[in-house]
């Protein structure tokens, strides 16, 4: 059979790896496939687990196939009839800021743009806001105060180029595995090189760290206050570069010295050891070569933009920036957060790199666009969005490609803001989702695979996403149905495109349009591309200049800034700590962060039986003195508590957090599980200058679930009720696998009856009671087909179900052995792995544990017996712990 | 040794105790003893427990005996057959046979086993009334022709493998229990009722928590009817007794050696009197008797080391039951009724006949019932008999040993 591949881009997280997509002739026949492109400068082949995945995620049962509007089903031409009358009526009635858009940083460039142009330009509102306020938008804000302009200075090659990287609130290990992969490679090859982690939490990343500081949460600024100072002191500056190209460093340098005027109130800041602060600034002061490397750690914050600055005023004030193996590199979590930054899809943009405060650059683009009705100031970010729309003022929202009722802070008020919105449009490829729920007007969108256009990684790097496989259904491109109902609001010529490359040839002659070296966003090269060459378009790094195709690696390399002077400022910067503290009501300062192998709101990742295996059920990371004080044991059902609202977690005992601390995955949505939201915890407490929300800081209290069972529910069809008090559903290649939580006192006869079976069916109930464990197993099977299976015991105890599941699987007959194995849990014969930590080859932990007692004595050996590791490496620091440290120990 | 030198061993009986004895005493001490074995049926040596096989025509009677006695006697053993001992003298050492012929011994070995205990109701030592104890007993029973109507008392393991030879071999049979589930003292209900389910498949009918109350004869003395609790007839051609066994201990009774409910022996199976052992179904040790093999064997085992001049000793452990009828596969060990301080633990898959109930006290397994698949059973033996510590087995340990294995190992 022969098949074709195509270059594409991975739709994760904002490394933006190539992708090698192999699509076979007939579809009906094979799967697509997927493997790292070899030629990708991000990547070069490498793909991390989620990526590797891909494929899975390309068959969902739950894509949303047809526009509905207030839950039927509707043709395209009505639902579109639907939205621009509503919008036309609200605007006329209230003004155009009573309609917003909310975007994602997973929609495609060319979707951002005409989005934005229509709001913007045509209706006259900037509320325009993004799902990437709550990832990068310190950072965007950062860099535009110290640089004049949202540019990001380095590229990748810079993180193994440097001698010292100090890697600040990211755990890239799980977060972005692949330039992690790329970092741990180039220690390899120069052991001198120093890594640094700065991070409140001991994370997979502290693998490769030669030092780690375990901050108190949210006190990064001093960190680097302290290095600015320290810098001056130990005469590192930079002073010509100083000199000639900032401004403002005297009074920075001296806020600094105000702030952190010695190690010891700097560490005692921070919560670190004064021997962990002094040997950082020793590396800091020998490394000239040095990357900053930072992420939503330091970026979910009340102060995040402050936090960034005080990163860049280090890079600045040593001119370490603008040159190889340098600079202050904010990393994004999103696989087109910056291509949303470079249209302008941020209420606080224009377009094109441009803000409302630029002079002259609203007349700049009402030239460009023919705009009839240009918004005049910045509208309104995320959390005042929603705030917005539940006083009333905003009442049409038009939601693309996002889930604001899992990731906004503060659920509760998103739920508010959305019943009160009068219309709620919301374009998604998946049907179920907890925001679809809250839809009057659902427009089926492509996804990945489907969708064509362009996104920008990290590094600045644009590169083609394709549309490969045809959209199924009815379901349209984002940027089509932005222009159908742009057209009917009377904007006919202004949104006629025919093609995507239409709109990335108008949004490259914006970029270039009376800029002549102005704004640092330009891609000029690109204005007139035909279709053939858009789509034949290699990655290239921006600025791509008319005559300069080969694009722009490094920024700032001539010391120029985009400042009105061209000179980069310093920002004095005072060190806070976050908002909330905690409080005898509220002991707990509960931070998030993800998982290794899921993604954002598990809309896509979700989908992929395989990612589950890794963490399957979301939890609650706690210290062990802190469990021993609170009587919660391993696994075992936690209820969070904030003044916003409740969670229900598994509770994961670990020194990976310090006492009082929590910390807890944001994925799990209510399609996954009944309490498992963390954002319903979160204050809508932003950074004022970013707008960015708070969310790794929530205060909250801890309490054990008593007089609770635990177990397992696999079924060959989803369960009508999910009637305990806690369930968790985990994707699974076959059938239907809910972890639950049951009160105390269930029996045999009451599971039964709990699950309906009709009395039509001629099936048999198998039984297992074991009183000493307190353990309850049920299957029913049907004409020697497994139905469901329950398993309950007094302890959370994980049973690996991968056989189980295979035994859901169609045409699967069992076998008189089967019968009693499916009580078990696993067949006599087969070695029952243990959790999987290797998910690409899918090695568990007892297989690991296995071939170390059989003298496997590094990682290198257990690569080479099991394969685990030797692909995406994500699960690398993890199987290192599998290797015994006596011999560390006995030296 | 010269053989007239010899130590003169007699057993009484060539059941399966005696006839092994002999068969492994000659192998051993040979140059020790003059052996001589002495048994009321015309056969000898063949194995007893095969006959609910033989009757229900699983095998033939070439597969029948237990030792080889032709073997035995080329070895030196003196088989005496058909001819029951029916009296004996202490103290001049002297058996009396029926023939007439009288044997003298050093030391004796009583392993008279057992007959069928016959129920106390009026009409049972009627002709067409019987036991099933013996080779002659299965004789009696296939030479039955044609359609016959037989009533079989007790609904225990002899019962039971009688009724489904019979019902196999052509006959309508009826088994009385007169407790409410069937091997009441192997099986719990639910075991119980699976096997009559299946049973009842084979053709067997039950009726249960019912002993007959008298049996009607014919004018030439035969059963013609069971005369059931509430007054029914039911027509019978032939009335198996198999509710339960008494020990024959006539003889040593009047000799004078101790009995109790039978031959008193302690654990070197000395009886009351020097130089007078005892073995099988005829012994007593600690209040217990013994109907299965595997303790008999034991006391083989012990009672040759103490022949021998050794040390030996026979201790009482339990011992499993299964039930010989083909295509039924149950097994039951131990203690299998729970009092306080036991917990059970169950696994049942009742559409597939697969039932299993394990009972454990302090982390040792004391008792285990199996229905349908039993593979395991012997090693639930082992553990039982080891007294092994399944406390870190609980989670898995009514699964078997597969599943079980690697967290001993």
């Amino acid at each position: 059979m022969t098949a074709t591949i195509a270059k594409t881009t991975c739709p994760y997280c904002g490394v933006g790896c190539g992708v090698n997509f192999t699509i076979p002739d007939s579809l009906t026949e094979s799967v697509p496939s997927v493997s790292g492109d070899l030629d990708h400068p991000a990547n070069f082949g490498r793909l991390c687990v989620k990526g590797s995945s891909l494929a899975q995620t390309l068959k969902s049962d739950d894509r949303l196939l047809a526009p509905m509007v207030n839950g039927e089903i509707v043709s395209w031409e009505s639902a579109v009839d639907t939205v621009s009358a509503k919008i036309e009526q609200v605007i006329k009635e209230h003004g155009p800021d009573s309609f917003a858009f909310y975007l994602s940083g997973q929609i495609l460039t060319e979707d951002y743009y005409v989005a934005n142009k229509l709001a913007k330009g045509f209706l006259g509102t900037a509320n325009v806001d993004t799902n990437s306020r709550l990832c990068m938008a310190s950072a965007v804000v950062g860099y535009k105060r110290a640089f004049g302009s949202d540019t990001v200075p380095c590229n990748y090659e810079d993180l193994e180029l440097c001698d010292l990287l100090i890697m600040v609130g990211s755990n890239a290990a799980w977060t972005h595995p692949i330039l992690y992969q790329r970092i741990v490679e180039a220690k390899k090859q120069r052991p001198n090189m120093k890594v640094v982690v700065i991070d409140p939490r001991e994370t997979a990343t502290c693998d490769i760290a030669d030092l780690h500081l375990s901050i108190k949460l949210g006190s990064d600024a001093a960190i680097f206050s302290f290095l600015l100072q320290h810098s001056a002191q130990m005469d590192i500056l930079d002073n010509d570069f100083i000199a000639q190209h900032t401004n403002g460093f005297n009074d920075a340098l001296m806020q600094a010295m105000e702030s952190t005027p010695n190690l010891v109130s700097t560490a005692k800041f921070s919560g670190v050891s004064e021997q962990a602060l002094m040997t950082l600034a020793h590396w800091w002061e020998k490394a000239e070569r040095t990357v900053t490397f930072y992420s939503q750690g330091v970026n979910q914050s009340s102060s995040g933009v402050d936090k960034c600055n005080a990163i860049i005023n280090c890079h600045l004030a040593t001119g370490r920036i603008g040159k190889e193996g340098t600079g202050p590199f904010s990393i994004t979590g999103q696989p087109n957060a910056m291509g949303g930054r470079e249209v302008g899809g941020l209420a606080n943009q224009l377009a094109a790199h441009m803000d409302f405060a630029t002079p002259g650059a609203q007349k700049l683009v009402q030239r460009f666009w023919q705009a009839p009705n240009m918004a005049t100031e910045n509208g309104l970010k995320a959390v005042d969005l929603f705030q917005a729309m539940e006083e009333g003022k905003v009442k049409v929202v038009w939601i693309m490609s996002t889930n604001p009722m899992v990731s906004l802070p503060d659920t509760a008020q998103v739920r508010r803001a959305l019943e009160k919105c009068e219309l709620v449009i919301v374009s998604d490829c998946k049907a179920n989702t907890d925001t679809t729920a809250m839809a009057d007007v659902l427009f089926p969108a492509t996804g990945w695979s489907e969708k064509d256009g362009t996104v920008t990684n990290s590094e600045r790097r644009i590169s083609r996403q394709r549309g490969l496989l045809p959209a199924p259904g009815e379901a349209k491109h984002d940027w089509w149905a932005i222009c159908e109902v742009a057209k009917r609001l009377g904007f006919q010529s202004a949104f006629s495109y025919h093609n995507v490359h239409e709109i990335f040839s108008e949004h490259a002659a914006l970029s270039a349009f009376e800029n002549n070296g102005k704004r640092d966003f330009d891609i000029g090269h690109f204005c007139k591309i035909t279709k053939e060459e858009y789509d034949n378009l290699t990655p290239v790094q921006w600025p791509v200049l008319k005559g300069r195709p080969e694009g722009t690696k490094r920024m700032f390399e001539d010391g120029r800034f985009f400042t009105p002077d061209k000179r980069a400022k310093f920002v004095p910067i005072v060190p806070v700590l976050p908002v909330h503290v905690a409080t005898p009501e509220w002991p707990f300062t509960l931070n998030t962060g993800r998982v290794r192998d899921q993604w954002h709101t598990m809309t896509r990742t979700g989908d992929a039986a395989s990612l589950t295996k890794h963490t399957d059920q979301p939890y609650v990371e706690i210290h062990p003195k802190d469990a021993r004080q609170l009587g919660i044991e391993d696994k075992t059902l936690v209820r969070l508590t904030s003044p916003y609202g409740e969670a229900l977690l598994k509770a994961k005992i670990s020194r990976a957090v310090s006492p009082g601390n929590a910390f807890a995955p944001i994925h799990w949505t209510q399609q996954f599980s009944n309490a498992a939201v963390v954002s319903n915890l979160i204050p809508q407490i932003v950074d004022p200058l970013s707008g960015q929300p708070e969310s790794k800081h929530a205060q909250v209290k801890l309490e054990a679930v008593k007089n609770v069972s635990y177990g397992v529910v696999v079924s060959a069809t989803p369960l009508d009720t999910l009637d305990f008090i806690y369930w968790c559903y985990v994707p699974s290649e076959h059938g239907y696998h809910y972890e639950v939580v049951w009160s105390v006192g269930e029996n045999v006869a009451s599971i039964q009856s709990s699950f309906k079976i009709s009395d039509q069916v001629a099936g048999e109930w198998l039984e297992y009671t074991n009183p000493k464990t307190q353990q309850i197993r049920l299957a029913y099977i049907n004409n020697q087909k497994l139905s469901v299976a329950v398993y309950l015991h007094a302890k959370p105890d994980s049973i690996s179900c991968d056989w189980l599941e295979s035994k859901l699987a169609k045409n699967v007959v069992l076998s008189e052995l089967d019968r009693m194995a499916i009580l078990v849990g696993t067949p006599a014969n087969v070695e029952d792995k243990g959790s999987i930590v290797c998910s690409c080859f899918q090695i568990g932990s007892k297989q690991i544990e296995k071939a170390v007692a059989g003298g496997a004595c590094s990682v290198e050996t257990l690569g080479a017996t099991l394969k685990c590791g030797t692909n995406c490496g994500s699960c690398l620091p993890e199987l290192k712990h599998f290797i015994p440290t006596i011999i560390e120990l006995s030296a | 040794m010269k053989p007239s030198s010899r130590v003169r061993l007699v057993i009484v009986g060539a059941g399966m105790a005696g006839s092994k004895l002999a068969n492994d005493l000659q192998q051993t001490l040979n140059t020790h003893y003059s052996i001589t074995l002495i048994g009321e049926e015309s056969k000898v040596g063949y194995n007893r427990i095969m006959l609910s096989s033989l009757l229900a025509n699983d095998i033939s009677d070439a597969e029948m005996p237990l030792v080889n006695t032709d073997k035995m006697r080329v070895g030196g053993v003196h088989i005496i057959s058909g001819d029951p001992v029916i009296d004996m003298d202490l103290g001049t050492k002297e058996l009396r046979l029926a023939s007439g012929q009288s044997v003298t011994y050093d030391k004796l070995v009583f392993a008279t086993g057992s007959r069928a205990k016959m129920l106390s109701i009026e009409g049972a030592s009627a002709p067409n009334v019987m036991g099933f104890r013996t080779w002659q007993d299965v004789d009696v029973m296939t030479a039955l022709k044609g359609y016959q109507s037989v009533c079989v008392i007790g609904g225990g393991l002899l019962g039971l493998e009688a009724a489904v030879g019979l019902v196999k071999r052509g006959h309508k049979v009826t088994v009385f229990h007169r407790s409410n589930w069937l091997l009441n003292r192997q099986l719990d209900t639910e075991s119980a009722q699976l096997l009559q389910n299946r049973l009842e498949g084979m053709g067997v009918q039950f009726r249960l928590g019912e002993s007959p109350s008298s049996f009607l004869q014919s004018e030439t003395g035969l059963v013609t009817h069971v005369v059931c609790h509430g007054g029914e007839h039911m027509k019978v051609d032939l009335v198996v007794m198999a509710a339960g066994i008494s020990p024959e201990v006539r003889l040593a009774k009047k000799a004078g050696i101790e009995v109790n409910q039978a031959i008193v022996v302690d654990e070197k199976m000395k009886t009351s009197h020097p130089d007078v052992f005892a073995l099988g179904e005829c012994c007593e040790l600690e209040q217990q008797t013994f109907g299965l093999v595997a303790p008999i064997w034991a006391q083989i085992k012990a009672l040759i080391t103490v022949l021998s001049g050794e040390d030996g000793r026979f201790v009482i452990e339990p011992t499993p039951t299964k039930l010989k009828v083909s295509g039924v596969n149950l097994f039951s060990v131990g203690k299998i009724q729970p009092t306080q301080g036991d917990s059970c633990i169950f696994f049942k898959d009742v559409a597939a006949n697969h039932y299993r109930k394990l009972v454990v006290n302090d982390g040792l397994l004391v008792g285990a019932i199996l229905y349908g698949n039993v593979a395991d059973g012997s090693w639930y033996f082992q553990l039982i008999q080891n007294k092994t510590n399944v406390s870190d087995m609980l989670e898995l340990l009514v699964f078997g040993e597969a599943y079980c294995r690697p967290q001993v190992a």
